[in-house]
């Protein structure tokens, strides 16, 4: 990324720390590659939840303590008693054999958990074993590196596995349940999204070993979750490949953002203007610098983006059709907005040509109600 | 203001002293007596810092008579011992909990055990020898630094208390054995929490539990368990023997004898590291 640029972003980001990406921002870097706020916000790590508090919308965004106690817990079981049901379910999904149980854990290394150390450390221990020479099957948070928009980014993964076919698994392990073979498809995408990330920065490693990535990572992701209502673990193939490439795609992507960067206005800042720990800027004038960037707000976003309810406000004092999610958005192609959409229903507004379609099939729309309204209304 | 401050710092420091020389005796009991005592003082002396008066009259140690002990009632490190010795292997404390609480009478739990295995080391510098084991952490066998997940018996030969890869594996394995030999031995009399420990471990091992045709687990067969583990262990046990074998020769070579029970520090690790390069 050149100079210009991020001195643009740092302006941008103002007085406050910068923030990393995190799995988690990368997860809707790919979910919602549209936003130009978030894109800016995240690109120039600006602290998002900061922002939204400081604008009127706290979110009451992070995971709950419990949900973590609890995704802490089924972890802990799973790889309890030197990782006995966490083989169990990879002996019946990957097929691992009776030898492959070594398993090396990386939270940290000789008691030392510095990031850079504990990812050296796990570069040469994978390294090794695609290169055939490892002596492990599982590896316990790894810590792996990816270069996003010009900063290194640090992931951890719950676990990797090396098959002896000479393929690494991402194994994500996740407490909410498998029941029946089905999962909530909302938690299992964005499960999937994440262990992504992590299929990226490990080819990436290997790739600067010579390593050839794409044979040597699986596209599919392990996901280990509770079976049933019970709390024994079960684990499923879970196929990440459009995923991973989308995220790719998104992620070559990045350098767009000197394009988004050049149309903002001059002088724009999301600085907070934080003096001992209190933002101090106005809340109109932060208003007034987020409301000069396009946000996209879809309702998915209330799922992973810190500013969602900041953007839903937005988008309902507008009226915008963005609320109602993509499937009714995408029926009203070329139509923006609900005040539109009544008026061209009503005939009260001349539709463009290209709203001619959507304006006889509001219209149509219309007088259905009409008549059902009536004949309700006769009954009674 | 500053007298009670004063008067603090003073029992404070006769306190150390105390643990310090009932350390030495080897009286245990007197020690976690008056440890209790200095963090009563340490605590009032924060609360005074903080608010600038006595929140809460402070707690003057008072002399206290030592308390009965009663037969059954042993200290916690014995109820880890005793753990310990069943399962054979160095073990992660919620499953020496589970042990103790499946074969074991007496009050174990996995916080205590978390804060005996701080003072163990403590115990051990302060006076090398002076009890006749000592709890500590595993060492990883490549840099030989504590694994401080899992917990050894020091009198256990540093081939048993060093974790390779395999090690993990067949200690559980191991483990099971272990325990399944104690439910075996105790018949018709183990008790519903033993025989669920024992269930729990072999149901992670190929074909330790037998299935009847609708899917249905039956109770765990020793007999069976044991045959099963071992014919995993047999799979594993020479390799993970030469990594420990090999580690243990390294760490008797390069570490001082407390080095051996609780690991290399980092800094030791980094010069290990770079000798090997």
């Amino acid at each position: 990324m050149n100079a210009p640029v991020d001195d643009r972003l740092t302006a941008l980001r103002g007085s406050a720390q910068r923030r990393a990406y995190n799995a988690r921002s990368l997860a809707a870097l790919e979910n919602n590659p549209r936003c130009t706020l978030r894109a800016l916000l995240d690109a120039s790590g600006s602290d998002k939840a900061a922002i939204a508090e400081h604008a009127g919308y706290p979110s009451a965004f992070g995971q709950s303590t419990f949900a973590l106690a609890r995704g802490n817990a089924f972890e802990a079981l799973v790889k309890a008693n030197g990782y006995a049901e966490l083989l169990r379910v990879l002996r019946e999904t990957l097929g691992l054999t009776v030898p492959e149980v070594g398993n090396r854990d990386l939270n940290d290394v000789g008691g030392d958990s510095r990031q850079e150390i504990r990812h050296t450390h796990t570069t040469r221990l994978l390294v090794k074993a695609a290169q055939g020479s490892g002596d492990s099957t599982l590896y316990d948070h790894p810590m792996l590196r990816l270069t996003v928009g010009g900063y290194a980014v640090f992931l951890e993964p719950d676990l990797v596995a090396f098959r002896a076919d000479d393929r690494f698994y991402i194994v994500e392990i996740k407490s909410f349940p498998i029941i029946d073979g089905q999962a909530d498809p909302v938690q299992v995408k964005s499960a999937t999204t994440q262990a992504c990330a992590y299929v990226i920065a490990l080819r990436d490693m290997l790739r600067q070993a010579g390593i050839d990535p794409e044979a040597a990572v699986s596209d599919q992701i392990v996901l280990v979750a509770p079976k049933d209502f019970t709390n024994r673990p079960t684990a499923a193939f879970v196929d990440a490949r459009k995923q991973v490439a989308a995220l790719t795609r998104q992620l070559a992507r990045l350098e767009r953002i000197k394009d988004l960067v050049e149309l903002l206005p001059e002088g724009l800042t999301f600085d907070l203007a934080p003096d001992g720990g209190q933002a101090q800027r106005p809340v109109e004038e932060l208003t007034d610098a987020l409301d000069q960037v396009d946000a996209t707000y879809r309702p998915d976003c209330l799922n992973h983006c810190e500013m969602a309810f900041y953007c839903r406000a937005r988008a309902r004092e507008d009226a915008s059709l963005d609320i109602l999610g993509p499937e009714a958005r995408e029926q009203f192609g070329g139509v923006d907005t609900a005040t539109m959409v009544m008026g061209l229903a009503r005939g009260e507004l001349t539709p463009t040509a290209d709203q001619s379609e959507m304006a006889i099939a509001l219209r149509h729309a219309a007088r259905l109600r009409a008549e059902l309204d009536q004949a309700y209304r006769g009954a009674a | 203001m500053t007298d009670p401050l004063d008067a603090l710092e003073k029992s404070i420091s006769t306190l150390r002293r105390a643990i310090r020389d009932a350390a030495t005796a080897g009286d245990t009991e007197r020690a976690g007596e008056l440890r209790a005592q200095l963090r009563r003082a340490e605590k009032a002396w924060d609360t005074l810092i903080d608010t600038g008066e006595p929140a809460t009259p402070p707690l003057w140690p008072e002399p206290q008579a030592a308390p009965v002990v009663h037969g059954s009632r042993l200290p916690a490190r014995e109820h880890v011992h005793r753990a310990l010795m069943l399962l054979g292997t160095p073990a992660a404390p919620k499953l020496i909990v589970s042990v103790h609480e499946a074969f074991f009478s007496g009050e174990l739990s996995a916080s205590k055990l978390s804060s005996l295995r701080r003072d163990e080391e403590r115990s051990y510098r302060s006076s090398p020898g002076a009890r006749p084991y000592y709890l500590c952490p595993a060492l990883a066998h490549d840099l030989l630094s504590p694994v401080r997940a899992l917990v050894t018996i020091s009198t256990w030969p540093l081939e048993q208390r060093i974790i390779g890869p395999l090690s993990q594996r067949t200690d559980f394995l191991t483990g099971t054995v272990g325990v399944a030999q104690a439910v075996g031995s105790s018949g018709e009399a183990a008790t519903p929490a033993a025989v669920r420990l024992l269930w729990r471990l072999a149901a992670t091992i190929p074909d330790a539990i037998v299935r009847s045709a609708s899917g249905l687990e039956s109770a765990p067969d020793p007999q069976r368990v044991i045959e099963a583990a071992q014919a995993e262990l047999d799979v594993h046990t020479d390799a993970d023997r030469a990594t420990r074998a090999e580690a243990a020769r390294r760490a008797r070579k390069s570490l001082s004898d407390d080095q051996q029970l609780f690991g290399s520090q980092l800094h030791n690790v980094m010069r290990l590291q770079a000798q090997r390069a």
